[in-house]
């Protein structure tokens, strides 16, 4: 038997919604899109809220510049078409990120196939246009349509729409975003206040239009009275209502006493909503400015261990931040003038706040609890194993744990402090040299020079370079490219490019070296 | 090497270890403890010299320990305040000894010496140091473990010139240490209390036999080295 022409429609439909589905393409596609547009931690979404920022600005602009002057042409063009455009494409992108319309068609069908139901492909699509729909009419839909609709010139009263493009700032500027945050983490208390303001702002507009309707020429209708009740009310007062008689004074006192209420009540439901947001709003853009950067630290607690590692660099070589548990502990990293925020880096949301993925991302676990540190280093490593460890291990036992929870680097503090114990009571002489050279005292410092293109030291001998002048020891070289580390190398080894000499001296003569190095003709 | 004995306070997180180690090295230990268990841990282990049970706040009881002027006193006592303590009355009881302590926490390694300690080791500072080597200079980190792990690559040595070496009354300008595949890193001048100079600092010196050098290598290249400057002339490969 032949199938119906609908059949045959409903047939095509589904068969290519299934393969679009399929299709890595087309998820590729919509990944990196709603990457590029939702995701915070993507590091190019950074340069398209730049760009729409700027074409929300300008076009604004150019709108009202347009009010009182002419304007070019291609301004007038570059607003119609090209702004517009943008945001028309920008609100299709949305609308289509806002659900995934062939994912849903194509389980539904799958489960009807399953449970041996016959599929209706239109029900699926009314469902899935029903949640299109509810997206449309969200207020950052509607603020995103509305935007769009200003280019439209034949109508100059779309041009109110303007606003709408300054409402779409929103989306795109951080802190407008997060002060409607915290307003929405208080809509009880505001919407209370809001329906009060309209209760009494009514009440004593029917009083006064009641009272004065006849008398003051200045009511005329219910909407003078509501008028002067809200601009009363709101301690404004123009003056260009006021009432006439006794009564009608008597509820202008009654409101305005009732307005300062409301108004000190609702300053302190905002200031007390920001106040609470505070910290986490601090914390944010600690994490976000940090997510910023392609390579940072993070240190796991502000124990004894982190203090001491940040005393000794300053400033810092890297970007870091600190997660430790205990609020007061943060308040006084805070307080030494470090960026710490109150998080437990055991827990797996810690970390995914993080940019692991596009960052390299060394975590310091210096707590002297192994435990706590072996169950951080496993989390790190379940996030994303790429995450390049650094652990304190309180025993020389406990290594092979920790290099099975995947640290890459142990230190056993015990360990070297008992080397240096040891070698302070056997060879109490040399002690001091030694522990110069732990330690990294300026006198002795072990620093790397790396050979950069066009250095004066490439294709040069080590036996050339009179380093008794600089008063520096060469104490071996990396070689790029056998990887080999030549310890105290022969005169006749060549310095060949990205090489690194490892040197000791004074940081001085170090620092002057290096300068040196870098130099096309130095004077070695 | 220090001649004198070591005596030992403290068998514990720090002190098991260490303690053990010296007389691994051939170090004469004498342990005092103050806690029960530690004294029992001690006693199973027949190699300490000897071990003593003894309240360490107690001055009358550290006076009748045998310490003798040329003994290193070495302060692990667990309890960061306790070792202050102690240091602090070593210190009052054995002026001229020298007194080594570790710090277990970054506001004692003041106190410790504040109290009188000759040596701080600083466990903090050490281990920070450590992490900031892992992070900026990798190679620096990898040379320095080879000091510290277990196979002990590299290593630190003090060389006497011995009498009628081919190195006496050479100027250290003009001796190519490269050439014994060592690394000269300064000596100790035995007139100014045995301290320690950097070549690096810009020494400049006529070697004489008696004079302590010092040089980093791996060991057998250091044997190598002490064996060749005992000639009166630089053996000829």
């Amino acid at each position: 038997m032949k199938s119906s022409l609908k059949e045959r429609i409903e047939s095509s439909i589904l068969q290519r919604i299934l393969r679009l589905n399929q299709s890595t393409f087309y998820n590729n596609l919509r990944f990196r899109v709603n990457e590029l547009l939702e995701n915070k931690k993507n590091p190019y979404k950074r340069f398209l809220d730049y760009f729409i920022i700027f074409l929300i600005l300008s076009s604004v602009f150019i709108l009202i510049y347009e009010v009182n002057h002419k304007i070019p042409k291609w301004l007038d063009y570059y607003d119609i078409y090209f702004v517009s455009l943008i945001f028309f494409i920008e609100y299709l992108l949305r609308l289509w990120l806002s659900s995934n319309l062939m994912s849903d068609i194509s389980k539904e069908y799958q489960q009807s196939i399953a449970i041996g139901k016959p599929f209706n492909i239109w029900k699926s699509l009314r469902a899935g246009l029903k949640k299109k729909f509810s997206y449309m009419i969200t207020p950052a839909a509607i603020i995103d349509f509305l935007a769009i609709l200003p280019a439209y010139r034949p109508l100059r009263v779309f041009r109110i729409f303007v606003l709408f493009r300054f409402l779409k700032l929103l989306r795109y500027t951080r802190s407008i975003n997060q002060f409607v945050e915290v307003l929405a983490s208080k809509r009880f208390e505001l919407l209370t206040l809001l329906g009060l303001l309209f209760f009494v702002t009514l009440t004593g507009a029917i009083a006064i239009y009641i009272l004065e309707d006849m008398r003051n020429p200045n009511i005329k209708n219910i909407f003078d009275a509501i008028y002067w009740s809200l601009v009363t009310i709101t301690t404004v007062g123009y003056g260009d209502i006021a009432p006439i008689s006794d009564m009608g004074r008597v509820i202008a006192m009654a409101i305005i006493l009732f307005g300062i209420a409301m108004i000190s009540f609702g300053t302190s439901v905002i200031v007390s909503a920001f106040s609470e947001k505070l910290n986490e709003l601090k914390e944010e853009r600690i994490i976000e400015e940090i997510n910023k950067n392609r390579e940072f630290l993070i240190v796991c607690g502000y124990g004894q261990m982190t203090k001491m590692f940040f005393r000794q660099s300053k400033p810092l070589y890297h970007s870091y931040i600190i997660l430790e548990k205990d609020s007061q502990k943060v308040q006084e990293a805070i307080h030494d003038g470090y960026d710490a925020i109150v998080d437990d880096a055991s827990r797996h949301e810690t970390l995914r706040r993080f940019n692991i993925k596009g960052a390299k991302v060394t975590l310091l676990c210096m707590s002297h609890d192994d435990i706590e540190n072996i169950y951080i280093i496993l989390n790190a490593k379940s996030v994303d194993p790429r995450i390049r460890v650094i652990a304190r291990a309180s025993s020389p036992k406990l290594i092979s744990k920790y290099e099975r929870a995947g640290a890459e680097h142990i230190l056993l503090p015990n360990q070297v402090a008992g080397t240096m114990m040891v070698t302070a009571i056997l060879n109490p002489t040399i002690y001091k040299a030694i522990y110069a050279i732990f330690t990294g005292q300026n006198v002795a410092l072990i620093d790397e020079i790396k050979v950069v293109e066009y250095s004066y030291l490439i294709k040069k001998e080590i036996g050339s370079i009179d380093l008794k002048k600089y008063k520096l020891i060469l104490i071996g070289i990396k070689k790029e490219i056998t990887k080999e580390f030549i310890f105290n190398p022969e005169d006749d080894v060549t310095i060949e490019e990205k090489d690194i000499l490892l040197l000791m001296g004074h940081k001085a003569n170090i620092s002057y070296f290096r300068e040196k190095s870098l130099s096309k003709n130095g004077d070695l | 090497m220090s001649r004198g004995r070591i005596i030992f306070f403290g068998y514990g997180k720090f002190g098991y270890s260490i303690a053990n180690e010296l007389v691994e090295k051939g170090a004469e230990v004498l342990l005092i403890v103050e806690d029960e268990l530690e004294y029992q841990s001690s006693l199973k282990d027949s190699r300490f010299k000897r071990s003593f049970l003894i309240d360490v706040t107690d001055d009358d009881k550290l006076k009748t320990l045998p310490i003798e002027l040329e003994d290193q006193l070495v302060c692990l006592m667990d309890d960061d305040h306790l070792n202050v303590f102690l240091v602090l009355s070593l210190k009052a009881l054995f002026p001229r000894n020298r007194i080594l302590a570790l710090s277990d926490s970054i506001h004692a390694t003041r106190k410790l010496k504040m109290a009188g300690a000759s040596q701080v080791i600083d466990l903090y500072s050490i281990s920070a140091n450590r992490i900031h080597n892992i992070l900026n200079k990798p190679i620096a980190t990898h040379f320095l473990e080879g000091f510290l792990d277990s196979k002990h690559e590299y290593s630190f040595r003090e060389i006497e010139i011995p009498k009628g070496s081919f190195l006496h009354e050479k100027n250290l300008d003009t001796i190519d240490f490269r050439h014994y595949k060592i690394i000269f890193i300064g000596m100790i001048d035995t007139e100014l209390a045995n301290s320690f100079i950097f070549v690096t600092t810009g020494l400049e010196h006529k070697l004489d036999s008696g004079d302590i050098i010092v040089c980093i290598g791996k060991d057998e290249d250091l044997d190598n080295f002490e064996d060749l400057i005992s000639y009166q002339e630089e053996p000829k490969e």
